[in-house]
């Protein structure tokens, strides 16, 4: 078995406001061991990026531990390019924050942009790319730190449908040949049946894991491919039925 | 390149061109008109150049100030008074918002007091800067710095707290501390912010200084303006107007000019 990246051991957290207190999670266990592609499903409003911003160490839990071995990256919802900085300042982001700015780590973003189809736009702003295309400069963005583990909080659903199935793709792709981690938080059940090897199933708030999946696609990591499947309804159908129990 | 566009474009081009050519006609020949309208009405003595001037009047009234030699002088001090009321003013206002941008437990205490000095009537300090300030250009410097500082914080505390919480999040989530988040992310979102809150307190220094010339002065075109005012020189007071016309349409143009240089958004 590999080592484990990330761990929740009995996750409690409670929101305080002055009207009075919410627990968004209570007792949440799992884990994600290196190299996994894991999606967490759950019906709108348990708590999805409360999850993310816990595994981010944004936020301490109430009760119970997160332990995470290495860096974490963070990808949001909309690309968040900032539109003053080129793509290639961009993608330097965060070694600048983490004051990892030496010559050798910015030529190795570089790469990766040149090699995932970013080459041509280094110099160009955000607002001079398309949706899919920002989209993909966020991702590199997130990879150019090199995290341990990804954590993506629906990261496609900005984007229309066409764009979204091909960023999809294009995710999966960039992210399986890097050998990533990845924890992917999503309420679009296709998208976790088609990007994880696992999928946890939670409950409404307070989020509690209510199932858990090792999804078999033997091997089949393209997202395309394997909507095509029919092992993919199978799970849809399951999934649904388990979302809205 | 330009013999390579189409027929079409080559027409829209000249559309646009032809527009803005319209434009500047219109632009011109509306102060023109206005200009001869009120040199024919005061020449033909429908109404009296005592009371209303005339633009000849006025002309000659630049020129004798020009020719004893006072003209510069006085438009010489009100444009550095404003200057650096506007500058400290401006500066002020930033480090005040940035203050309480940083700290909630401040800004929540301060809150009350900003929102009564920007409400208070700054013309009613004007005993008050006399007697603490004297009757030189400290006492108008600083009304006009009074003027604009509170317009300035605001507008700044305003544009640093509509900062992109997603934004402010992803730079957490990288590890980022709060000068980072301040430097990588708030002061340059702001910029285009910035750039406006120098407009609006272009006219705000131009307030201020002409306000505290007419509460205290010995030079200036607030003075000129109160002093043909008591002497009923309307020739002095229109003239002084026209100049400060002039004078904030300058000033506008530069914050205007400096926002070209300093907002490169390639939104092409």
């Amino acid at each position: 078995m590999k080592n484990e990246i990330l761990r929740f051991e009995n996750v409690s957290l409670t929101y305080h406001t002055r009207r009075g207190e919410t627990t968004a999670a209570e007792n949440l266990t799992f884990s994600v061991r290196e190299g996994e592609f894991v999606a967490i499903i759950g019906p709108s409003g348990c708590g999805k990026t409360t999850l993310l911003s816990l595994a981010a160490g944004l936020l301490v839990p109430s009760s119970g531990e997160v332990t995470r071995h290495g860096t974490c990256g963070y990808m949001l919802q909309k690309d968040e390019l900032f539109p003053w900085r080129t793509i290639e300042k961009n993608i330097y982001l965060p070694l600048e924050i983490a004051r990892k700015n030496t010559a050798e780590r910015r030529k190795r973003a570089v790469e990766l942009a040149q090699k995932y189809g970013l080459g041509d736009f280094l110099q160009s702003y955000p607002p001079q790319l398309s949706g899919g295309m920002r989209q993909r400069a966020a991702l590199i963005r997130t990879l150019a730190a090199e995290p341990d583990i990804l954590l993506l909080d629906e990261p496609f659903s900005a984007l229309d449908y066409q764009t979204r199935l091909n960023v999809c793709d294009d995710v999966a792709a960039i992210i399986r040949s890097e050998k990533k981690t990845a924890l992917l938080i999503t309420h679009d059940i296709s998208e976790a049946v088609s990007l994880a090897d696992r999928v946890i199933v939670l409950t409404k708030r307070p989020a509690r894991v209510a199932y858990e999946h090792d999804l078999d696609f033997n091997e089949e990591t393209r997202p395309i491919k394997r909507r095509e499947k029919q092992q993919f309804s199978a799970w849809f159908e399951r999934l649904w039925k388990e979302l809205n129990a | 390149m330009k013999h390579e566009f189409s027929k079409e474009h080559r027409q829209y081009l000249a559309r646009g061109r032809r527009n803005l050519a319209l434009v500047w006609i219109l632009r011109i020949g509306i102060l023109a008109l206005l200009l001869g309208i009120w040199e024919m009405v005061t020449a033909f003595g429908c109404v009296d150049p005592f009371l209303t001037s005339s633009p000849s009047r006025i002309a000659k009234t630049i020129a004798s100030l020009y020719l004893d030699g006072t003209l510069f002088y006085h438009i010489g001090v009100t444009l550095a008074e404003t200057m650096i009321g506007f500058v400290i003013a401006v500066a002020v206002g930033c480090a005040v918002a940035l203050l309480l941008w940083w700290s909630e437990t401040i800004r929540k205490t301060l809150e009350p007091y900003i929102v009564v000095l920007n409400a208070l009537p700054k013309i009613a300090l004007g005993p008050l800067i006399i007697i603490w300030f004297g009757t030189g250009s400290e006492a108008i410097v600083f009304m006009t710095v009074l003027v604009g500082v509170i317009v300035a914080t605001l507008h700044m505390l305003n544009a640093f707290m509509a900062t992109d919480e997603n934004k402010i999040l992803l730079l957490r989530s990288m590890g980022a501390n709060k000068f980072q988040i301040l430097f990588k992310l708030v002061i340059p979102s702001s910029l285009p912010s910035f750039i406006s809150m120098l407009k609006v307190n272009v006219g705000m220094a131009w307030i201020g200084s002409i306000m505290g010339e007419y509460i205290v002065s010995r030079a200036g075109l607030g003075y000129l303006i109160v002093y043909g005012g008591q002497v009923f020189k309307l020739d002095l007071v229109m003239s002084a107007t026209c100049i400060l016309c002039v004078l904030a349409a300058g000033m506008y143009a530069l914050v205007a000019l400096l926002e070209k240089l300093l907002v490169k958004d390639a939104k092409s």
